[in-house]
């Protein structure tokens, strides 16, 4: 076996143990930004690395694209190169009415609404965060003296989510009528795409795996028409990803400094 | 709220923080660790005491083996004000380095029983508290116990699904059963008992707070050994002293949660925010 992993283009020593990992590769730089020095390490595909140090400890961030078969791939290929710790930071929309536009989600567990999880571990098995990522990220957050919330998330595969007038030309399912309201009534915090198979994986790897999220929307906002247009109603600027970015880069400094 | 149908409770018979055993003949042992207590209510396979543990109000409530006779004891118990349950009970263990007598503490638990997917979705995390692992974690740490955090296996069986016949009465047996164990070990699941996933599912859609501990009798792996027969009473390790250590766990971790809960309260009404 070569030590270059296929997809992410990265061989052991490229990657530091902690590894932050946004959807958007677009987002790696911006992340990076934020560190006392970092370099691109790899770029193939929807994969960008940057490897730096952040107040001092080592650190990479990697876009995972869009869904949980991308993100398998990239955690694969990852932990292959040395990675042992992830931490999603990524956008989510809100289901609870009390978690706000512009509020962090922790999340401490997911619904594993996604197919690639399913093909690891049997359904029944949960996707649990490991505890010292909650803790270390519920402390950043405090720190920063950002708003949080510590839930579950709603691992979806789907975007253009399953509710009436939401999927193109109105198409629909009689059984998407009460999804979301029933996802509602399970408490479950908010909906984004990648964390159940993050967290699934790293469960069954003995690896340490956990997400936050900037709440970019709320599952609810629609229009006057019902229809859901995402470039109207999220914003997601520069600032509150930085922020985002920040409480994941602080994070991942205080379980180094723990452990 | 009115007397409760099974558990023979009303509201003020028992504390914020409830402990959940599975035998009632253990409710008077874990009462007997605390400062003071008196037995409140009796009937089928609950037994509920209630007192103070260290100056915390503590209760401690059976709830009879596997997960319906649970999510009823739950049902009934958040009714009559409830609100943090950490179930102390005995398990298996999957993992080699995990031994018989150390301390499990339950962080999430793979959903092999009826009664959660009738309340939420198979697909829905079965997942403890943030609080109630990381004040278990200090509970152990304090009372310097051997401990392991990790997923445990809420079955709905305790006799069948084992690797080999010999578990189930007759020798019935089922080929799906014979990787199933292995599969698991695999999965790094530490645990294996019958009751955490309902109790984990329940907290969580009610907006409660849950956790787990429990003590290890044996590797299920290697219990039945080659022949595959399994008998408990022979094969489990009892130390007798398990049930007073998970007891002094379970409490301490209550007492913990109290404390850390009194210190936010006190962060968020603090003089601090009050002048920001």
């Amino acid at each position: 076996m070569s030590d270059l992993q296929y997809h992410v283009r990265l061989s052991p020593g490229d990657v530091a143990p902690t590894v932050l990992l946004p959807g958007d590769p677009g987002r790696v730089p911006v992340v990076a930004s934020l560190w006392d020095e970092a370099r691109e390490v790899a770029r193939n595909r929807e994969y960008v690395t940057y490897t730096g140090t952040y107040r001092g400890a080592p650190i990479s961030c990697t876009s995972t694209g869009i869904g949980a078969p991308s993100t398998a791939i990239a955690l694969e290929e990852l932990a292959r190169a040395g990675a042992t710790t992830f931490l999603r930071i990524g956008t989510c929309g809100a289901i609870q009415p009390h978690a706000r536009v512009g509020d962090i989600a922790i999340f401490d567990s997911a619904i594993r609404a996604d197919g690639a999880s399913a093909l690891y571990a049997p359904i029944e098995y949960p996707a649990v965060a490991h505890h010292d990522v909650v803790s270390a990220s519920t402390l950043a957050a405090r720190e920063i003296g950002l708003p949080h919330h510590v839930g579950t998330a709603f691992s979806t595969d789907l975007f253009y989510v399953p509710e009436p007038g939401a999927a193109f030309g109105g198409f629909e399912q009689s059984a998407w009528r009460e999804r979301y309201a029933d996802i509602g009534r399970t408490n479950a915090l908010a909906a984004e795409m990648e964390t159940s198979v993050l967290l699934v994986l790293c469960r069954i790897w003995g690896l340490r795996g956990g997400a936050v999220a900037l709440i970019s929307d709320a599952v609810a906002d629609k229009d006057a028409s019902g229809r859901f247009d995402p470039q109207a109603t999220f914003e997601v600027g520069q600032e509150p990803m930085l922020r985002l970015a920040r409480m994941g880069c602080e994070a991942a400094r205080i379980l180094r400094e723990r452990s | 709220m009115s007397l409760q149908y099974h558990v023979q409770l009303r509201e003020g018979d028992v504390a914020p923080s409830v402990l959940l055993p599975g035998d009632p003949g253990r409710v008077p042992l874990v009462a007997s660790m605390w400062d003071e207590s008196r037995e409140v209510a009796s009937n089928r396979e609950y037994v509920t005491f209630t007192g103070t543990y260290r100056g915390v109000p503590i209760s401690c409530t059976s709830t009879g083996i596997g997960c319906p006779s649970t999510a009823i004891a739950m049902e009934e118990l958040a009714r009559v004000g409830a609100r943090t349950f950490v179930r102390i009970g005995t398990c298996g263990t999957f993992q080699d380095h995990v031994a018989n007598g150390d301390i499990a503490i339950f962080d999430s638990a793979a959903r092999y029983d009826g009664t959660s997917r009738l309340y939420a979705p198979i697909e829905f995390p079965a997942v403890a508290s943030h609080d109630v692992v990381d004040a278990a974690i200090a509970a152990g740490r304090e009372l310097g116990y051997a401990t392991h955090v990790g997923t445990t296996r809420s079955a709905d069986t305790f006799y069948a699904m084992h690797a080999r016949p010999g578990s189930s009465f007759n020798d019935y047996w089922q080929s799906g059963w014979r990787d199933h164990f292995e599969d698991l070990k695999r999965l790094n699941v530490v645990a294996a008992e019958m009751e955490a996933s309902v109790i984990f599912v329940l907290a969580r859609v009610w907006g409660l707070r849950a956790g787990g501990v429990a003590v290890v009798l044996d590797n299920v792996l290697k219990v039945s050994g080659e022949s595959g027969a399994f008998d408990p009473e022979d094969q489990f390790a009892h130390g007798g002293d398990e049930i007073e250590r998970l007891a002094r766990m379970g409490s301490e971790t209550v007492r913990i949660l109290a404390e850390r809960d009194a210190a936010e309260a006190e962060r968020a009404t603090g003089p601090d925010t009050a002048i920001t």
